[in-house]
């Protein structure tokens, strides 16, 4: 009897101790998850108010919602935002490509050479942008690529495909080999192999790669700030940068520019969180 | 078949598999071709370049003029960039603090969530800040700190507590916290996911093992789910190097550097006198520095940061 009623105590403190940390873990992630999202809440609450409201009803939502802070706004940053979306499409699109063409080389064909470019194009993962920001722009210079979207995709794709080749590439190597060989017997040439066997098998690795590098060149900045100075050609960043010196007073129209600037990764996420969430997750990325 | 029939055929495959193996080769180098070109252009060139010209006096258009070693020599004796390596270093050991601590905690907790739909539900909370561009979070903050009608003075002030209110980011000796402290409280979407991979990576039974012998969950934590994660953390760490000695961009749109060198770091100095005074030998010398800097760094990391610890056995 005493037993027993030892286990059932002990039983209802292990039932406590569950609750205390089933406490724990969610209010701590609530607390840190709203306490990253104050600061965007606060944008979109701003974004509709006008003066006066800024004045007196900063925290709170209030009425009227000034939508037509968003017209201004959107006259003044639609043009970054088409820019924006052009020139990290086509990145993407470059290094989707050529990244893909160089994976598959490295993972399933054999060549004299083949470690030393695999080692070759790996090791660029250790040079870091830095180093050669100066001189790319010198390049840049001189290949008259100044103002001109050519000098951001060039460097952009560049960069961008040896990430991309370096998780590629292993994703291929580790296809069994059989689906090859008897695409090969049947007389299929490499290229649809790639693209009919190879590449439908790695769907969702490919599309979180092109998530995570449609957003880094998304957010660049120092580069296209560098290589383009007409305001017709200026990528979000830039160009936001700029509308934030000519609307450093009139705090409606600039949060609602700072919303319309977060609208097509809003988009892209509202399709591809789950993809990106999964690619992420399948414990790919590591070292 | 007699012998010479029979090596004949052997002759004629082995040329056959031999053309086919050219074949495939011309395919092979084919597909790298649009890749190096790029490469060639883009990052092999340059970085031999910013070798090449960090010894000499160059402006990017005309001959540039050999002076040996006088550019790191100024970096290594400028007052200037003495306070930007300083700087630097802080805000270095910051973010290795950061991405050591916070992420993992996040992913711990979203592990330890029961229920697959809630986990769900955590991870796309975390992931959703990612959708605000990085330059509107810098400008976000240049308003939260912005010292007349900023929400933290305007909080401050709100509850009652004004003598709390600073200039943040115009105080050289508060401009590098209030620079720190920006982004809180520093959860990184991506890096969240990644450690998370991790974690559910590691089998169920030795957990159920680790549950059976009574194990608290630090002792768990230190002693399975981190050597376990080894291979994250590197990652993570690298990347957090690599962020961080080159990053200037948040200083570029915030302070430029100020008040002062308050919050200057030496990529920003590299960028200034790179683009403001066309010194692109100078320029690259610091590029080169930050090289070795980062290249030393990761190797030290793949070295002392072990990564093999794997779960065997069937």
């Amino acid at each position: 009897m005493l037993q027993l009623m030892k286990a059932s105590a002990g039983n209802r403190s292990v039932q406590r101790q569950e609750r205390v940390a089933g406490v724990f873990v969610h209010g701590t992630l609530l607390f840190v998850g709203i306490c990253s999202f104050v600061p965007f809440v606060m944008m979109i609450l701003l974004s509709f108010k006008d003066m006066r409201q800024f004045q007196l009803e900063r925290w709170i939502l209030s009425f009227p919602l000034h939508w037509e802070n968003y017209a201004r706004a959107w006259s003044e940053v639609g043009r970054y935002l088409f820019n924006s979306v052009a020139i990290g499409l086509v990145t993407v699109a470059g290094v989707c490509l050529f990244g893909t063409l160089s994976a598959y080389a490295l993972a399933r064909f054999k060549f004299p050479g083949r470690e030393l470019l695999y080692f070759a194009i790996i090791a660029l993962l250790m040079v870091p942008g830095i180093l050669t920001l100066v001189p790319t722009f010198v390049v840049i210079l001189k290949l008259g690529l100044m103002n001109s979207w050519w000098g951001l995709w060039g460097p952009y794709i560049a960069g961008g495909q040896i990430m991309y080749i370096f998780i590629m590439r292993s994703f291929f190597a580790s296809l069994p080999e059989a689906l090859f060989e008897s695409a090969r017997i049947d007389g299929a040439t490499e290229l649809h192999i790639m693209t009919h066997i190879a590449l439908p098998l790695s769907k969702s690795m490919v599309g979180t790669l092109a998530v995570l590098n449609l957003l880094n060149n998304w957010n660049e900045f120092v580069w296209p700030l560098m290589v383009v100075t007409d305001p017709q050609l200026m990528p979000i960043t830039v160009g936001l940068y700029s509308f934030n010196h000519q609307f450093y007073t009139e705090y409606g129209p600039l949060f609602a520019g700072y919303v319309i600037a977060s609208i097509p990764l809003i988009v892209l996420f509202s399709f591809a969180s789950n993809l990106f969430v999964r690619g992420l997750t399948s414990g790919a990325i590591k070292m | 078949m007699d012998l010479p029939t029979k090596r004949l055929a052997r002759y004629q495959t082995s040329q056959k598999s031999l053309w086919q193996r050219a074949a495939s080769r011309k395919t092979a180098y084919l597909f790298l071709l649009p890749t190096m070109l790029l490469l060639l252009t883009f990052n092999y060139y340059p970085a031999l370049s910013a070798i090449y010209h960090s010894f000499t006096m160059w402006n990017g258009f005309t001959e540039p003029t050999f002076i040996g070693i006088e550019n790191y020599v100024e970096i290594f004796t400028d007052p200037v960039m003495k306070k930007a390596s300083s700087n630097l270093i802080v805000l270095a050991l910051w973010r290795m603090l950061i991405t050591l601590t916070v992420p993992v905690l996040v992913a711990e907790l979203i592990f330890s969530v029961k229920g697959k739909l809630l986990q769900h539900w955590y991870r796309l909370l975390f992931v959703i800040p990612l959708i605000v561009p990085r330059l509107v979070t810098y400008l976000l903050w240049q308003f939260i700190y912005e010292p007349n009608v900023g929400l933290l003075n305007s909080f401050l002030a709100s509850v009652g507590l004004e003598s709390w209110q600073q200039t943040w980011l115009g105080d050289p000796k508060i401009a590098l916290y209030a620079f720190m402290f920006m982004g809180f409280p520093w959860v990184d979407g991506v890096a969240v996911l990644i450690y998370l991979a991790g974690l559910q990576a590691i089998p169920r039974d030795i957990y159920d093992a680790a549950l059976i012998d009574g194990t608290n969950v630090v002792n768990r934590f230190f002693r399975i789910d981190l050597p376990l994660i080894m291979g994250q953390v590197k990652l993570m760490v690298i990347l957090a190097i690599i962020g961080v000695l080159q990053g200037f961009e948040g200083q570029l749109v915030l302070t430029d550097g100020g008040p002062g060198y308050a919050t200057t770091v030496p990529g920003l100095e590299m960028y200034k006198q790179a683009m403001e005074y066309n010194r692109m030998g100078f320029g690259s010398a610091v590029g080169v520095v930050l090289f070795t800097i980062i290249l030393t760094l990761t190797l030290i990391n793949n070295k002392y940061l072990k990564s093999d610890v794997e779960y065997s056995g069937t």
